[in-house]
């Protein structure tokens, strides 16, 4: 080192070292608190309680509002007023508050797309229309006023039976396909139960018993009726006879539709009384076992079932594939998925299903398609809208509220997130700002936590005074040496020793009031569950792998391409005898969309893509108008269309940049190789493969390795893309095609209101830390100086050798 | 001597052929990456009917209001401010900018400098940790913002980026191979302290490496999406890619408006870049080229 050579400093330059260790103190720091210890936290996280998550896990700052929103203290006390001080009205005004705001939450009343297709609608007033407009613009639903709502409701009254089914019957039954298609996608997370088998429900003891009831035949006329219709279905003697079959299987879409049936009938006998149900005991394990086994993949293999949501809010035109939708609608109906859609009535001796488009979809569908009727999407979606509107301007809460004269809906938030001035706001117009407070809630803590001691206190004084004699009569029966006493008495002892010990716990720590909320946000620990589950429950693992695999489907799918087209452009970019001019700019251009917002991209094509029947039409709908295909094509609604427009868009944004580390890579080779090649007489493409490409090797692998690393942080353009990419099949489940790690980890811990699963979303996090830090090791030793790792080898080496001479 | 003479020329057609190929090849791969660009401005000057009836690759010289009216329906928006977007987003990333470059350089100079123990240790590890995404941590960093009451603020996105590890490589790379510690020395024989040679000394020969470093900090910076989604909740604090990601809706929709939106939001990246493309473009050579 040259600072040796200097006078004197060489006891200086050793005080020097420390302000290395100051100047990278901020570094290390930094990185320690943002990075390091959140990486920790979220390790530790993978061990959290599945449920152990709440609002107040997440950050609901203000602890006052979160009580008043969770802990419902008409549960706590029967008497408000006089427990808590407050009148029993006014406090019923918080809790429609909050109502009246979960409804809002739920329903979305100011649903951008719906409130537009009402502006747009023609036939409603011009002065509504405003007023949704205002509406809209201030995300305040108090600009739409009484009578324009009244008027939103006349024009819906106007509509045919036809319709009302078509809008109302498709919707509830897309989302309960969905919920058994995909639980994980509605926020219902099945418990790890035991796995029920068909085996358990044929030869379950309740199996036998119905079958017994079956065959006494006590029924009434109208369920003698429907058991003559199923029995007819099924093609057995009787329907006793078709259950005790040797060889009837539960997996049979005819098992359930006769047990659906049976058990729930939507059916009226000849006087047009509802028909009586005939309970089926093992209705529940039969609906468990078939929503795991048989059903999802059914129902995913309906051809209409990704259309199904587009269907029933209008945006995709019914009369594209009605024959196959009104076939699936069939199918569903064979498998007994239908029977809340289906009414049957008494036709002479026999059922028959009712032929009226108000309660049966199937028939609806049918005369939809005989009748040629016009579905119109801004009618449909302006239907949906109004029923939107009226989940929360006719709720309960808020009906409540506004009969007390309170503006309740200047005060809810319609966006998601909730504000906690203009709750504060309507405190304290309710004038319970000042009343119900911190302070109060921790009085009324302290007052709940007195009960219990006080109850426990009585527990102890009732009970301590049966110890002695129920110890004494245990004595006295061990001595009697009669078996049944001993037991008895040591039941009798054991029990009182628990209440006793129970209460004296109370009264050592008693639980108070807001401990019935906050137990919910305490960590649980429970080891490795999180990953046992993650890797034991099908659902589960399929979604959690089933991301993996979509991200890195769709992370090759770009890259090669990307690769392929970077090394023919670099080759011509940097061949001398080609000569390119304008290189810079081109370079310049080529790169241009790897630095543009990611977002802004994904939207650009989000737009190009869209499939719209209505008023505006995107780019690839004219492009296709153009070569002649009038009715156009959903990419979205297809699953690998959507993937590979996410790939496309990939591959557009990072191909300038492949190129220019190419370029680079290729420049750096040096010429002395080219010349004697040349030399050899070998031509350009032998020069190519037998000198460039194996040099480029290790770059190659570098990109290779930064851009999986890239890749499997997926996040920007899958997500903006489409934000409800259509299902597709992985294993068995129906996972949403473009669901990457990183969109599952952020639903996971910040999606669903009320099931957010941090355990989960943390450990997905680390197994998503842990291949990118095995990626990174191969990077790490790409990126070593090789020379000195050779030269520090061999040094090694010959201190080896020294040694063993 | 014909006989060659037919063969050069023939070589030489052939060349010509294959370079207009190339050419073709190229400009279309150049046109392809900036086309959606175009399209999109050209786009914000229209209304929504003709953007949504013809495929339109022009500005509209017929109604050059339009793009006002465009503009206007833009600001009426409710979720979309691109005053407030701009605002948060500028903030953010050049406080980015700047605690990345100078933390990244003192970091790097300090590693390069002094010869403390575990240097060589501290210095694998930044390497290490380079490739670690930060996304993975983000269910404990958000609940690390949480507890120190910095959620919904700026904070989060700005501090972090003192302690960036793949800027810290870069520069030390950059010291490594175009720094002399003569200066140092010099410095020190002169008397100056060891933040002064740093800051006025050092800091000014480190610009090249800096202002590369730099711009990539400010576009990762005014780019990124998916803490800020998490971050940021209220309306008033969004930065621009939010406030862009809130601009679907496919039905109904006023394309020219969408596309007006989304054209402002890439304006000042696209200034960036024009002005510091050369940079860009040798800083990403330089990251590839790691021999």
């Amino acid at each position: 080192m040259a600072r040796g050579t200097y006078q004197g400093t060489k006891h200086k330059a050793m005080s020097y070292t420390k302000f290395g260790y100051i100047f990278i103190a901020p570094f290390v720091i930094v990185y320690c608190l943002f990075s390091l210890y959140p990486l920790l936290t979220t390790f530790w996280y993978t061990g959290a309680n599945m449920k152990s998550t709440t609002a107040e896990f997440w950050g609901f700052s203000d602890k006052e509002v979160y009580y008043d929103e969770y802990l419902d203290l008409t549960q706590y006390y029967d008497d408000i007023e006089a427990s808590v001080g407050i009148p029993q009205q006014d406090y019923m005004k918080i809790r429609n508050f909050f109502s009246a705001q979960s409804a809002a939450d739920q329903y979305e009343p100011l649903y951008a797309e719906g409130i537009q297709a009402l502006i747009n609608n023609g036939e409603i007033s011009q002065a509504t229309r405003d007023q949704l407009q205002q509406s809209l613009d201030n995300n305040d639903i108090s600009y739409l006023s009484e009578d324009g709502y009244n008027e939103l409701k006349t024009w819906k009254g106007g509509f045919t039976d036809l319709e009302l089914t078509i809008t109302g019957q498709l919707g509830s039954l897309n989302t309960k396909l969905t919920s058994i298609v995909s639980p994980e996608s509605t926020g219902e997370e099945e418990e790890t139960t035991d796995e029920i088998t068909a085996e358990d429900i044929l030869s379950s003891d309740s199996y036998a018993e119905f079958i017994a009831t079956l065959e006494a035949g006590e029924f009434d006329e109208g369920q003698q009726l429907l058991i003559n219709y199923l029995t007819e279905k099924s093609g057995a003697d009787s329907l006793a006879a078709y259950f005790s079959d040797e060889s009837v299987s539960v997996e049979d879409p005819m098992f359930y539709y006769i047990c659906a049936n049976l058990n729930s009938p939507k059916a009226k006998d000849a006087e047009g009384e509802n028909i009586g149900s005939i309970t089926v005991p093992f209705m529940t394990n039969l609906e468990t076992y078939l929503m795991k086994n048989t059903w999802p993949t059914t129902i995913s293999s309906l051809n209409s079932y990704s259309n199904l949501e587009g269907y029933s809010d209008g945006s995709i035109d019914l009369h594209s594939g009605e024959e196959t939708l009104y076939a699936d609608l069939e199918t569903l109906e064979s498998m007994g998925l239908l029977t809340n859609s289906v009414q049957l009535v008494a036709d002479g001796e026999t059922l028959v299903p009712e032929s009226d488009v108000s309660t049966n979809v199937l028939y609806a569908m049918r005369e939809f398609i005989d009748s040629n009727y016009q579905s119109d999407d801004v009618k449909i979606m302006s239907a949906m809208q109004i029923s939107k509107l009226s989940s929360y301007l006719d709720t309960m809460g808020r009906a409540v509220l506004k009969g007390q004269g309170v503006e309740v809906d200047k005060y809810i938030t319609f966006n998601g997130d909730f504000d906690v001035n203009k709750y504060n706001a309507f405190k304290t117009e309710i004038g319970l700002k000042d009343v119900l407070t911190m302070d109060k809630y921790e009085e009324l803590d302290e007052g709940y936590k007195q009960m219990i001691v006080a109850a426990a206190q009585e527990v102890v004084a009732e009970y301590e005074p049966q110890l002695a004699p129920a110890e004494q009569a245990l004595a006295a029966a061990e001595a009697s040496g009669d078996e049944a006493a001993i037991k008895e008495a040591n039941e009798t002892l054991a029990s009182v020793r628990n209440k006793i010990s129970r209460a004296q716990a109370d009264i050592k720590t008693p639980a108070g009031l807001l401990s019935k909320v906050n137990a919910k946000s305490e960590y649980i620990f429970v080891g490795f569950d999180n990953f046992a589950n993650i890797f034991s429950n099908k659902v589960r693992r399929d979604t959690v792998f089933g991301s993996f695999v979509t991200t890195a489907v769709m992370w090759i799918i770009g890259f090669i391409p990307q690769v392929v087209l970077s090394l023919l452009l670099s080759a011509w970019f940097t061949d001398t005898k080609l000569h390119l001019k304008g290189l810079n700019l081109m370079k310049a251009l080529m790169y241009l969309p790897n630095v543009i917002t990611a977002v802004t991209v994904a939207i650009f094509f989000r737009k190009i893509f869209a499939y719209t029947s209505g008023g505006s039409v995107s780019a690839s709908q004219i492009v296709l108008h153009f070569f002649g295909k009038e009715e156009g094509y959903n990419f979205f609604e297809n699953p690998w269309a959507t993937r590979l427009i996410v790939c496309f868009v990939n591959f557009w944004m990072w191909y300038g940049n492949t190129m220019i580390i190419l370029i680079a890579g290729i420049t750096s080779i040096s010429t002395s190789l080219y010349e004697s090649a040349q030399i050899d007489g070998a031509n350009s493409v032998q020069t190519y493969f037998r000198i460039t490409l194996p040099l480029l090797r290790p770059i190659l692998l570098f990109l290779m390795v930064t851009s999986l690393i890239g890749g499997l942080q997926m996040y920007d353009i899958p997500m903006n893309i489409n934000m409800n990419p259509a299902l597709i099949n992985f294993n068995g489940t129906m996972i949403k095609s473009t669901r990457t790690v990183l969109i599952y980890i952020n639903q996971q811990a910040f999606g669903m209101q009320d099931a957010k699963q941090v355990g989960i979303a943390a450990s997905v996090s680390i197994i998503l830390f842990v291949v990118t830090t095995i990626l990174s090791v191969c990077i790490f030793y790409l990126l070593r100086d090789k020379d000195a790792a050779k030269a520090a080898k061999e040094k090694k080496l010959a201190r080896k050798a020294g040694a063993g001479r | 001597m014909s006989y060659n003479q037919r063969k050069l020329q023939s070589k030489s057609g052939s060349i010509a052929a294959y370079s207009a190929m190339v050419y073709i090849v190229v400009i279309f791969f150049s046109i392809l990456a900036i086309i959606p660009f175009w399209y999109m401005f050209m786009n914000a000057t229209w209304d929504s009917f003709n953007v949504s009836s013809r495929f339109i690759l022009w500005p509209n010289f017929k109604n050059p209001g339009q793009l006002f009216t465009n503009w206007k329906n833009l600001q009426e928006r409710a979720t979309f401010s691109f005053a407030v977007g701009f605002k948060n987003s500028f903030i953010i990333s050049i406080s980015t900018t700047i605690l990345s470059t100078y933390f990244s350089a003192l970091t790097a100079y300090g590693l390069t400098i002094y010869q403390f123990k575990g240097r060589k240790t501290l210095f694998t590890l930044i390497i290490g940790v380079m490739m670690v995404p930060t996304a993975v941590n983000i269910t404990g960093f958000y609940r690390l913002m949480l507890a120190m009451g910095l959620l919904g603020t700026k904070w989060p996105l700005i501090l972090p980026a003192i302690a960036a590890p793949s800027t810290v490589f870069f520069i030390k790379q950059f010291l490594d191979s175009a720094f002399s510690l003569e200066i140092v020395e010099a410095a020190r024989i002169d008397g100056a302290g060891e933040f002064f040679t740093f800051n006025r000394i050092c800091l000014p020969l480190m610009i090249p490496a800096i202002a590369t470093q730099g711009i990539f900090a400010f576009l990762g910076s005014w780019n990124n999406f998916f803490a800020p989604s998490i971050l940021l909740n209220r309306t008033e604090n969004k930065t621009l890619p939010l406030m862009v990601a809130q601009l679907y809706g496919d039905r109904f929709v006023d394309y020219g408006m969408i596309y007006l939106g989304l054209s402002a939001s890439i304006v000042p990246v696209i200034i960036v870049y024009v002005f510091m493309q050369r940079f860009i473009i040798q800083g990403v050579a330089a990251g590839g080229v790691k021999e």
